[in-house]
């Protein structure tokens, strides 16, 4: 038993003074032998940039692009990062995609669970949302975090749903919500758009109303790819679009001294 | 029977002289006193169907179920004790849950069949256990199509084209030989099932009973699930007239 | 290494705790409590949503307000309400408020050394038919007050209480002497006017305000019922009421 309270707390360290024959003020800055050891802090590896969605009139539609980055390399072209869970859920997935891909297994399990049971039960998306928070709050907890920021949408017996959960267990609900960068440049574009006008905005707008978000995403997020899906949930169902392609224009570069070819 | 009073029949892990393990022949004696189960692998799903015998008026319909789900693809339809097929059920469950874990893939029929069948031989070892005393038809379409195996309590496993147990077998299969299952579609496959169960029901010396459907293939989009209750009614009314113009 | 090297392994560590900002407080009168708290919840400059609630009722006469980092929040919420559902289970009736505070007292201090990163407060009406408020640490040091604010505007919020609750710096008129309560009007004019001027000064606080009041059994709630965007809680109408007020917060 170490009886000098100011040693309590402290890593475990040979070279420090263990019978505290120094004043405090003069005791050596103690040096966590561990410090080097046991390291299981992860950092995201192949990543994917934001993901958008939004609430409108008959549900939810997301978006999010098909890229998977290496660091600043642009490594996987053709990844999808839009996820069908059950009969109404659809998740969207930035940040880790190894640790996305465990998600996905592991929702899929559940779900297959589910329906063996055969209770005529399924779940729906505030399930898999309170889930999915229980899952990434207990591995934040371990402090071995499940690298991603999630938006999990549905609907279900006439409800629309759309919330959002982070590696660190965070959560919440809003009409519109945008992953990464998409929370500094999309979120003003589309909370203009939606807020207070859920139940007017059509599948027409909201589709036009993300395309113009990822495009502008696409314009500043070094990260972004021009190739994106959109899903949307409604009474009918889950529905996964195609691979959508953004048309741009860099041709405003041209007259802009230090962004085109200028050399003067 | 012949085996009683021997003294070779009071274990799994004893053999008879001649050969044989009676529990093992005992178990399937359990399953020909219940009610029958049928599968059928026509040209594009499956189909099962179970004679649930209702024992008591005071049993809530539906209730009980005899066919369960083993996964998305896969369904499993059990004759002889009931809290048995759930036992085998549950395993096949796991089987196909862990190919899914470990290979990211549904399982095909075969290998969900060669586990279980592996699980149900190893209580036909210990004189410890008992073995199952049913006999379980496992149906489902996989990535070589349609697939349908029969279980026995010995753990031995064959592959069916139409495939009976239980108390109607022998009548069933009778019926069965007379189809050709690679023209029959999974809708008219519904409606010879129900006919034969209705047929192999034995209205004079048995209580009541409950026809139970389920199927799997390309009418269910390749997933399990219970028979409509419009196409069963419906099968079940055909099945009625046909057994009145039956002979 | 400044020198680029990695002679020595680099460490980058996962930071399990982020701050959600927001502000509660809780002010208790005689024979009633008030306890509220804004609706956004947002991280760094980034509003997440405008409406996500950081006050919960309880028991008929216990509400919790909760602030710092919401997914603990959530978390701790969920398991005082699960303690307190087997509490009823157990002894077919609801926790008293005082066994309530000292109940988050011990599982607060359970996580000592991992916390939660959680200021909560606790207001309702005692068994004496008081109304109480119990303000904690994160790591469960509580005590019984009168008022208290916490979270991000804890510093714009408690000195205008002390000096408005308590009348510090106040002088009472010669022969007079401070009362020991507020009327209810007066205590909510107080509430709503913390929060809007904690909105103007504050980026983290704004968008909506959440009210509870709880009212002790048999006495009245002054007027309260007719006042806008009020709905009653109470499950039965001979006990204790309590009621939500909503407020609408500048969302800039």
């Amino acid at each position: 038993m170490d009886h000098f309270p100011t040693n309590w707390g402290r890593p475990r360290n040979d070279a420090a003074d263990p019978y505290g024959t120094y004043p405090i003020h003069q005791r050596p800055a103690t040096k966590d032998t561990f410090a080097e050891g046991v390291q299981r802090t992860q950092q995201p590896i192949v990543t994917g940039t934001s993901v958008l969605a939004i609430q409108y009139k008959d549900g939810i539609m997301m978006a999010a692009d098909n890229l998977a980055s290496y660091g600043s390399l642009a490594r996987f072209k053709d990844i999808q990062r839009l996820h069908k869970v059950g009969t109404s859920t659809v998740i969207g997935a930035s940040g880790d995609m190894s640790d996305f891909q465990a998600i996905q297994t592991l929702l899929d399990e559940v779900v297959t669970d589910e329906f063996t049971h055969g209770d005529g039960h399924d779940l729906g998306p505030a399930e898999v949302h309170e889930y999915l928070s229980r899952v990434m709050y207990s591995r934040r907890s371990k402090i071995n975090p499940l690298w991603n920021s999630i938006l999990v949408g549905g609907f279900r017996d006439g409800k629309r749903f759309l919330a959002y959960v982070d590696l660190l267990g965070t959560t919440y609900s809003a009409p519109s919500i945008a992953t990464g960068y998409g929370a500094y440049i999309a979120i003003p574009l589309l909370r203009a758009a939606v807020d207070g006008r859920v139940d007017e905005l059509t599948e027409e707008n909201a589709r036009a109303l993300l395309h113009d978000c990822m495009r502008v995403l696409f314009y500043r997020d070094a990260r972004s790819l021009d190739k994106y899906q959109i899903a949307t949930v409604n009474a009918s169902g889950v529905h996964i679009s195609d691979q959508i392609h953004l048309d741009t224009s860099w041709s405003f570069a041209e007259g802009i001294r230090g962004y085109g070819a200028q050399t003067q | 029977m012949t085996s009683i009073g021997t003294g070779y029949d009071l274990s799994a892990s004893t053999y008879s002289p001649d050969g044989r393990i009676f529990q093992v022949e005992y178990a399937n004696k359990a399953v020909e006193n219940s009610g029958t189960a049928i599968g059928l692998r026509v040209k594009d799903g499956v189909v099962l169907a179970v004679e649930k015998l209702i024992h008591s008026k005071l049993l809530v319909p539906e209730a009980n179920r005899r066919i369960q789900t083993i996964d998305k693809h896969i369904g499993l339809a059990s004759a002889g004790y009931l809290a048995d097929g759930r036992h085998v059920s549950n395993r096949a469950r796991d089987e196909a849950s862990s190919f899914r874990e470990n290979y990211r893939a549904p399982a095909t029929l075969q290998y969900v069949v060669d586990r279980v069948g592996l699980y149900v031989q190893a209580y036909t070892l210990y004189s410890s256990v008992r073995p199952f005393g049913c006999s379980t038809i496992i149906g489902g379409v996989d990535k070589h199509g349609p697939a349908l195996f029969v279980i026995e309590p010995s753990g031995v496993s064959y592959g069916y084209r139409g495939a009976a147990v239980g108390k109607g077998r022998q009548l069933a299969k009778t019926e069965l030989e007379k189809l050709k299952f690679s023209e029959l579609t999974m809708k008219e496959a519904v409606t010879e099932a129900a006919r034969i169960i209705y047929l192999v029901h034995d209205d004079a010396k048995e209580k009541d009973f409950e026809l139970e459907m389920s199927w799997v293939g390309d009418e269910t989009n390749g997933i399990h699930q219970a028979v409509p209750k419009d196409l069963l009614d419906e099968a079940s009314r055909k099945a009625k007239e046909a057994l009145e113009t039956f002979e | 290494m400044p020198d680029g090297s990695f002679a020595h392994p680099q460490q980058r560590q996962f930071n399990p705790y982020t701050d959600n900002g927001g502000t509660i407080l809780a002010i208790a009168g005689a024979d009633f409590t008030v306890i509220a708290g804004d609706t956004r919840q947002s991280e760094g400059y980034s509003i997440q949503t405008r409406y996500a609630p950081k006050v919960f009722r309880l028991t008929d006469r216990a509400v919790l307000a909760v602030n710092g980092f919401a997914a603990d929040g959530n978390m701790f919420v969920k398991k005082v309400k699960q303690r307190l559902e087997w509490y009823r289970h157990a002894h077919a009736k609801d926790m008293p408020l005082h066994a309530i505070a000292r109940l988050i007292q011990t599982m607060l201090y359970a996580q000592r050394f991992f916390p939660y990163y959680v200021y909560n407060i606790l207001g309702g009406i005692e068994e004496d038919g008081s109304g109480a408020v119990y303000s904690f640490d994160p790591v469960g040091s509580y005590e019984r007050e009168a008022c208290r604010a916490a979270g991000a505007a804890q510093s714009l919020v408690q000195p205008f209480l002390d000096n408005q609750i308590y009348f510090k710096n106040q002088k009472a008129a010669a022969g007079q002497s401070h009362p020991a309560h507020l009327p209810l009007s007066d205590v909510l004019a107080i509430v709503i006017d913390s929060f809007t001027s904690a909105t103007e000064r504050h980026i983290e606080v704004g968008d909506g305000l959440e009210i509870y009041v709880v009212v002790a059994k048999g006495r009245s709630p002054q007027g309260l019922e007719t006042m806008r965007n009020v709905q009653e809680l109470s499950t039965r109408p001979d006990g204790d009421r309590m009621f939500i007020l909503r407020r609408e917060l500048k969302k800039d």
